[in-house]
């Protein structure tokens, strides 16, 4: 009954063109059915990957109470090579799938999943090097930039961030925390010591980066001590952070696509584990920028997709 | 109320997590849903004047369960969407300004006026707006001349429909409701080549909930001119047919819009607040607007502009009865009814032009102009009348064409130029001051000029402060000045037009993540209001004049509020007080008083429940109006939608005045609807989705 049911729920909308394969080759997505407004993000990732594959790749949509060993079972038998597994409930089907199979997952952030999972992961976390290069475009006389982090949620993106910051020649204070009591005193300490070459990284890390606790204290005292915050989560710089990177699901489905196809074709060069994000769009909040005194040329404005607040 | 009860508690066994683990990853990546609307192109904010009042979206607009727009405008602060008599038309009375026909109210469609020239408000066949394919509605509730011209004079009404970047494929839609309510619809999104579509095609009908109306105008000339011809106690005719229909196309900066409007509509409670069981409204509105924009034209310079055309005809198939048969007047008595059609068509052109300079440090800068025809190019009258020289109809055998002889209304013309200058100059790093100046050149009213003045201080990260100064003018719409001899609404040449200045100032802030508040307090003086003013001799209609000023004052209390579980809560109080400066006495009409509630909760994944309470009080008398005040009212709806997982469809069940109250809007002073206009009983509408 239960299979029955999640058949129903989940692959329903399985489209006819399945079976219609890349040249023979076998490339499918899944992706998860979930509402408006976040159903969007996954129809312009789908859009991508159709685009960049040039033809209708076969979807399969998994709703979050599906059977997924059901549909794994079910999918060994369409004789898959590479599936582009989308969000949590995707990997969670690519998960059981017959490791022959190669998986190219994306639309989730931390790539906890996909460990379990040999695969490779386009995470939604904005690339460090992007977030920085970014900041000193609009604050150049910022040299470093502190983070406080969790290991469990962001060690593997300061692997990437540590190289970025010293690329840019900048210097990178990523403080390791485990509790949400300790973050908060490492943001006090940064406050207690924070010159105007400070800057603030706030990550998508939820243990660090707590809505209630941490954010209205970072985003006052940055407002108050004229201190350069940025985040990784669009939603900040509504709330006040000076700038975010979020995805460009369009782009992010394209190269999602291009690393199947690479895959499919055997090619090498498809890096296993989690890279950061690089398919992103900028979004500013003038209100913030014009409090920091930047002079924001026409130019400059061009250069986020998004600006904040609506105003 | 035992249903919704029920499946309420059915719901509340059937609780789960409100927000997946999916979403949670996405939230972190975008933060709210709002914001994932933005990101993923389907709700791109406009750089706000800071004068809006309310942005809506197409969000908002669901978790309201609404199916027109007046029922969405309920919820601004400061505005109540009141009726008028004849076909019901919707009175947007913004801040306690009222008048028959609430021209003074500017409603724009992707920025063109939907004004008719006639009447200078929508149009009296109006007959609502569908929502489905509204993306955002904007309003602004103070002058808006400095920004969108002399009429924008209480507030403005933005309205933006959806384009192919709101549309994710395909969406069907179906609602079938109480009182005969049947409505299909069907809206498309995609790619033709390298260019955008977005197209949306609605048909609606319904017979109208037919409340009983007490006593009319005609009991009034009964009791006065001892005829028993009144057909009150008697029943509304507010049934509707309506097509609707938006073509988008989209080619890098260039955008054309095409918008068709069809409208059948009864004719409410009576064109002269006589009930009319047989007049039937057709309005037909075509608007074609093509654009162009150009954020870097160069390094510094933006530029754009905008053609639009808009054909509008009024007309009756079946003439409107404005008194009823057996109707009697000290010059003749109506056998068979008094009866007239009086049918216009009208040609609007609009053209604009825009260049924006940010090159100075600190400003910004945009400087516009414009030229618009304004051509109600034929009038016709079929009627059975003629008027003696007291102005008392006087019968004629038969309904003829008076199109060429004694028509309501001759041909008009109208054109406007402008000019504008806006800068948004940035004083300090927290202050910016807006300053705009437009200039108006009117072929029939001469010159007018208005300022516009807004300061912004970004007190703190989460709070803002602005001050706010406008002034509007609006000149009087074709029937205002030269209706001649119409029965219901005479016009006046000697009319001056009414202006409006308002000051206001606002606080924004934002204590947390999921509470927003906002405050704003105002005060107007009106000057030279033109208003409808009953004739001496009774049974002869209005006639416009200036009446004099209004003064005002009032606060309005907005906020938003998420306390977790999936609920959402929105609040709006508004408390205004206005005095007739003649009287020294309220102007009535418009509440004094207006709160409005909704709570949206999304009780799992796949259902969502809502409720709207509206409470509307404090609406007092015009002078000249004996009747006791009219009565309070509170409102409630409820809505239940499903969305299963997985599923292209979802579901919506629709309860409105789920107690069944009655509720009344004021009718015209004196009082000849005595009771006032009843507003719909309880009624329930069942909605089924598609998306393909």
């Amino acid at each position: 009954m239960r299979q029955w049911a999640a058949w129903g729920c989940g692959v329903l909308p399985w489209w006819p063109a399945f079976g219609q394969g890349l040249a023979g080759d076998r490339l499918a997505v899944i992706y998860p059915e979930i509402g408006e407004p976040f159903r969007a993000v996954f129809a312009k990732i789908l859009e991508g990957i159709d685009e960049r594959a040039q033809q209708r790749v076969p979807r399969i949509a998994v709703a979050a109470d599906a059977d997924a060993l059901a549909l794994a079972s079910e999918l060994r038998r369409r004789e898959l090579k590479v599936v582009i597994a989308l969000g949590r409930a995707g990997l969670r089907v690519a998960t059981a799938l017959d490791p022959a199979i190669e998986v190219v997952a994306g639309g989730v952030i931390s790539p906890n999943e996909a460990d379990a999972r040999a695969a490779t992961l386009l995470s939604l976390a904005p690339d460090p090097l992007l977030l920085m290069q970014r900041l000193k475009s609009l604050q150049p006389g910022v040299k470093r930039v502190t983070v406080v982090y969790s290991p469990r949620h962001s060690a593997w993106l300061m692997r990437h961030a540590q190289p970025a910051a010293r690329q840019l020649g900048l210097e990178l204070r990523a403080l390791e925390v485990d509790e949400l009591k300790s973050a908060l005193r490492q943001y006090q300490d940064f406050f207690a010591q924070a010159a105007p070459q400070d800057a603030l990284w706030l990550p998508q890390d939820p243990l660090t980066v707590d809505e209630s606790a941490v954010l209205p204290l970072v985003l006052q005292e940055c407002w108050n001590r004229n201190l350069a915050l940025f985040s990784s989560n669009l939603g900040h710089v509504r709330r006040g952070a000076l700038f975010s990177l979020y995805p460009n699901n369009l782009e992010l489905g394209r190269s999602l696509a291009s690393s199947a196809l690479a895959q499919l074709a055997r090619q090498a060069g498809a890096p296993r584990g989690a890279q950061p994000l690089r398919d992103v769009h900028a979004a500013l909040n003038t209100r913030t920028a014009s409090h920091l005194g930047l002079d924001l040329s026409p130019q400059v404005q061009r250069s986020f997709e998004l600006l904040l607040p609506e105003r | 109320m035992s249903k919704p009860l029920l499946a309420l508690g059915l719901l509340l066994c059937g609780l789960a997590q409100a927000q997946s683990s999916e979403e949670q990853d996405l939230a972190l990546a975008f933060g709210d849903s709002a914001l994932v609307s933005i990101a993923t192109g389907s709700a791109q904010p406009l750089r706000r004047a800071p004068a809006v009042a309310a942005v809506i979206t197409a969000a908002d607009i669901e978790a309201m369960g609404a199916s027109d727009l007046d029922q969405v405008l309920e919820r601004v602060p400061g505005l109540h969407v009141g009726r008028g008599s004849g076909t019901y038309t919707p009175l947007y009375v913004a801040r306690g300004i009222y008048s028959q026909f609430n021209p003074q109210i500017l409603m724009l469609q992707n920025g063109v006026p939907m004004t008719t020239l006639l009447v200078g408000n929508r149009g009296n066949g109006w007959g609502g707006l569908p929502v489905q394919h509204i993306a955002r509605i904007e309003v602004m509730l103070s002058p808006g001349s400095a920004l969108y011209g002399s009429d924008a004079y209480a507030g403005v009404i933005n309205i933006v429909t959806k384009g192919p970047r709101d549309l994710h494929g395909g969406e069907a839609g179906l609602r079938l409701g109480s009182f005969g309510a049947r409505d299909a619809w069907l809206q498309q999104g995609g790619k033709l080549g390298p260019a955008e579509y977005a197209a949306f095609v609605q048909r609606g009908r319904g017979k109208g909930a037919r409340n009983l109306v007490e006593a009319d105008a005609q009991s009034f000339n009964d009791a006065t001119f001892g005829s028993h011809a009144s057909l009150a106690p008697g029943a509304l005719n507010n049934g509707h047919d309506s097509w609707d229909a938006n073509l988008d196309l989209a080619l890098e900066g260039w955008r054309w819009r095409i918008n068709y409007k069809l409208r059948e509509l009864g004719t409410g409670a009576g064109i002269s607040q006589a009930l009319d069981p047989q007049g039937l409204y057709r309005t037909e509105r075509l608007v074609s607007d093509l654009s162009w924009q150009q954020a870097a034209l160069l390094p510094d310079l933006s530029a754009g502009f905008g053609l639009s055309a808009l054909h509008y005809s009024q007309q009756f198939p079946r003439p409107l009865q404005i008194y009823p048969a057996g109707v009697r007047f000290p010059t003749g008595v109506f056998a068979d009814g008094m009866f007239g059609a009086p049918e216009t068509w009208e040609r609007q052109w609009r053209l604009h032009a825009y260049l924006g300079y940010e090159g100075l440090a600190h400003h910004k800068l945009r400087a516009g102009l414009g030229y618009e025809d304004l051509d109600l190019y034929r009038t016709r009258e079929l009627k059975n009348f003629a008027f003696a020289a007291n102005g008392l109809p006087i019968p004629l055998p038969t309904i003829t064409d008076h199109s060429d002889i004694d028509p309501f209304m001759r041909p008009q013309r109208r054109s406007v130029a402008y000019a504008y200058l806006q800068d948004d100059w940035q004083l300090a790093p927290d202050w910016t001051l807006t300053l705009g100046l437009r200039h108006d050149r009117y072929s029939d009213f001469g010159n007018t000029t208005n300022p516009r003045l807004a300061l912004v201080w970004e007190a703190a990260y989460n709070l803002s402060a602005k001050l706010l100064y406008g002034q509007a003018f609006r000149a009087p719409a074709f029937n205002e000045q030269y209706s001649i001899s119409n029965p219901v609404a005479r016009g006046n040449p000697a009319i001056r037009p009414e202006t409006l200045a308002t000051r206001e100032a606002q606080l924004i802030w934002q204590p947390g993540r999921h509470l927003q508040l906002s405050l704003a307090a105002f005060e107007h003086r009106l000057r030279d209001l033109i208003r409808t003013t009953p004739n001496a001799q009774p049974g002869t209609g209005t006639t416009f004049n200036n009446t004099g000023d209004q003064s005002g004052r009032g606060l309005e209390l907005s906020g938003s509020w998420d306390p977790g579980a999936g609920l959402h809560l929105q609040l709006s109080l508004s408390q205004q007080r206005s005095r007739d400066e003649s009287s020294g006495r309220s102007p009535g009409y418009a509440p004094r008083r207006h709160a409005y509630l909704l709570a949206d909760w999304r009780v799992s994944e796949a259902w969502q429940l809502g409720a709207q309470l509206n409470r509307v009080a404090g609406r007092e008398r015009p002078p000249g109006d004996v009747r006791p005040p009219v009565a309070d009212y509170t409102n409630v709806d409820l809505s239940l939608r499903h969305a299963p997982q997985g599923a292209r469809w979802s579901v919506a069940a629709l309860l409105r005045n789920a107690t069944d109250s009655d509720q009344r809007e004021p009718s015209l002073a004196p009082g000849r609807l005595v009771n006032d206009l009843p507003l719909a009983p309880r009624s329930l509408s069942v909605e089924l989705d598609f998306r393909y």
